[in-house]
């Protein structure tokens, strides 16, 4: 099925050859329904209800080299499918992809010696053993000669800060310890294409934020391109120009980090610090959206007035200071989601409002 | 093949390092292993405190019977050694998604998850094998002739050939089914046939059993071939044997491996 909506996109048009190209891929599964209750099992036995769930519904995708992508979503909106299908690891029910020229399901040594996936909640270095140990393993299976193994691996240990950690089993690691190390590891070999699965996920604010200078850094430095699925949107602010959303196996946005606000908001947000709470008919009387928080009020103005409405707000209403500000990413997005969800189900278009 | 081996000795390195690493649970597990190795030779020895020989004019008296028992702990000990430890660990790698790992890497799928671990406990029965069988073939009724002793080594490759397709398919089926945690179980009743002379096999039941476990599932040439060969005189039907195994352990690798192949295919992995 292809997705019949067309995204909003502002991605930026295709210049050389794309490093990823993917067209109406799909991906569906069959599940089993387990019905509740003993004699229910048991009847299951015999007769299982199956019903078939479409993870990706016709996807159309193109990235060029050096691009740093987010892509955000709820929980099952199709993301780390996607990085699964663009990896190689399942095969799609529909459509077709290539990442630097090669099918990715066709799993050629080749093209797999050009990538990396690091995935927020596996661990693929070994549990037991240092991660030296891994290191060393990843430099026999990517074929990488030891000057240049050696170069790199100090590179990145330096950059991170994690020298000291090498020689300690990866169990006695921290959760953002081990992200660290599993960053090294997949970058070993130097990947022209990284793909990221939530690499963030469960961190502390300050590995975040050293997780976020380090790829940062090494992406700008090696021209990588990178897809990032995330939840946060700290890691798309910090990392990325383009964004992606999704819900329900479709793309509904696809371009820049600044054009969504323009976009999928008409209003700013204005908050009030008064000498004292205000009169709350006063306040209705100006006619936009509010929320009063004590001496606090939050307005909702729509942008195109902004500039004609200030001045008569700050004369009226004794104000010790005002901020006019952008509607916050996570409150656009989160809206996106909602009505894509809602466009799902009504079978109506997917495009946010 | 050079760069297949280098990798397979930087896993077997790191084995053993973790190995090292849990000590007292290595030596437990060699302890166990040949504990049970020991019980088991102590039944044969009182089995043949009434009888001296195992099916009356089959050959296998104390010294070859004990050949043969050497050679059944060799080839499951390689086995147990360098396959079954990662063969159990891909249930859990499916059920988890571990898996997405391994196929990312590039090297051959099949090589990664079928030698990734390395149970060295599991070679101190080998060990023991080896021993067994030097104690055993200088009080053989006949000494092995030349061409067996160097047939030998090729028919114990042959044996682990089979014993590892037959392990690979059935960790193939894990990835079919999502869970298969009765591998060991399913692995050690199949493999159960093979420790046994061919010729307890007859009758009206055990005639049909052997012909099945011969030319189906040719569990019974995995021991039986070499151990005939190095503790039996050589004769014709011998080497229609020896033949047999060799094509045998060809046939299944391809089928193990078109198997294996057919199934990754299919892999859907795990939720994250």
């Amino acid at each position: 099925m292809h997705n019949s909506s067309q995204p909003r996109t502002d991605a930026p048009s295709a210049a050389g050859e794309p490093v990823i190209e993917v067209r109406g891929l799909a991906k569906e599964y069959r599940v089993f329904d387990k019905p509740e209750g003993l004699m229910a099992s048991v009847t299951g036995l015999f007769n299982r209800k199956s019903r078939v769930v479409e993870a990706l519904r016709g996807v159309d995708l193109r990235v060029e080299k050096g691009e740093f992508v987010a892509m955000l979503g709820p929980n099952g909106a199709g993301k780390t499918t996607f990085l699964k299908l663009l990896s190689g690891i399942i095969t799609p029910t529909r459509g077709s992809a290539t990442v630097l020229g090669s099918v990715p399901w066709e799993r050629t040594d080749d093209f797999r010696r050009r990538f990396a996936l690091v995935m927020g909640q596996r661990n693929q270095l070994w549990w037991d053993l240092p991660a030296a140990e891994s290191f060393r393993l990843h430099k026999e299976i990517y074929r990488i000669d030891t000057p240049r193994f050696e170069r790199t691996r100090d590179e990145l240990v330096d950059l991170l800060d994690v020298r000291k950690l090498l020689l300690r089993p990866v169990r006695d690691l921290s959760l953002g310890e081990r992200m660290k190390l599993e960053l090294v590891a997949a970058l070993l070999h130097e990947p022209e294409v990284l793909f990221l699965d939530e690499p963030t996920i469960g961190l502390d604010v300050v590995a975040q934020h050293s997780l976020h200078r380090f790829l940062a850094h090494v992406q700008a430095e090696r021209q990588m391109t990178v897809i990032l699925t995330t939840h946060y949107m700290k890691d798309v602010a910090a990392l990325c120009k383009r964004l992606v959303v999704v819900t329900e196996g479709r793309i509904l946005y696809d371009g820049s980090l600044e054009q969504i606000v323009d976009r999928f908001t008409s209003h700013k947000i204005v908050t009030l610090d008064l000498d004292a709470p205000p009169d709350r008919a006063a306040i209705d009387r100006l006619g936009f959206p509010c929320e009063i928080r004590g001496p606090q009020v939050i307005l909702r103005i729509d942008r195109t007035r902004i500039a004609d409405v200030l001045p008569g707000i700050l004369r009226g209403q004794g104000v010790r200071d005002v901020s006019v500000e952008d509607v916050p990413l996570e409150e656009i997005v989160a809206e996106m989601f909602r009505s894509g969800s809602t466009a799902g189900t009504d079978g109506a278009t997917g495009a946010p409002r | 093949m050079t760069r297949y081996l280098s990798i397979f000795l930087t896993f077997a390195r790191a084995c053993l390092v973790r190995d090292m690493t849990f000590r007292a649970n290595f030596v437990l597990e060699c302890v166990t292993s040949l504990g049970w190795m020991a019980m088991n030779l102590a039944f044969y020895l009182l089995v043949f405190t009434f009888t001296p020989e195992i099916g009356l004019g089959t050959g296998w008296t104390k010294e070859p019977f004990f050949a043969f028992v050497a050679t059944g702990m060799i080839i499951n000990s390689i086995v147990q050694a360098l396959f079954m430890p990662s063969a159990e660990e891909l249930t859990e790698m499916v059920r988890t998604g571990g898996l997405d790992g391994i196929l990312v890497q590039p090297l051959d799928a099949q090589f990664l998850l079928s030698m990734h671990r390395v149970d060295f406990s599991a070679f101190a029965n080998g060990l023991v094998g080896v021993g067994l069988l030097a104690w055993a073939i200088p009080r053989l009724p006949q000494p092995p002739h030349p061409v067996a002793i160097l047939l030998y080594p090729l028919l114990i490759a042959c044996g682990v050939a089979i014993l590892y397709s037959l392990v690979i398919m059935l960790a193939a089926a894990t990835i079919h089914l999502g869970r298969n945690q009765s591998l060991y179980d399913f692995w050690f009743y199949l493999t159960n046939f093979s420790r046994y002379p061919a010729e307890i096999y007859s009758g009206p039941w055990g005639g049909p059993l052997r012909a099945l476990c011969t030319f189906v599932i040719p569990i019974l040439l995995v021991v039986n071939v070499p151990a005939r060969v190095i503790a039996q005189p050589l004769t014709e039907q011998g080497g229609m044997m020896v033949a047999g195994t060799v094509f045998a352990a060809g046939a299944a690798l391809v089928i193990s491996r078109w198997v294996f192949q057919a199934a990754l295919s299919k892999y859907r992995s795990a939720s994250s």
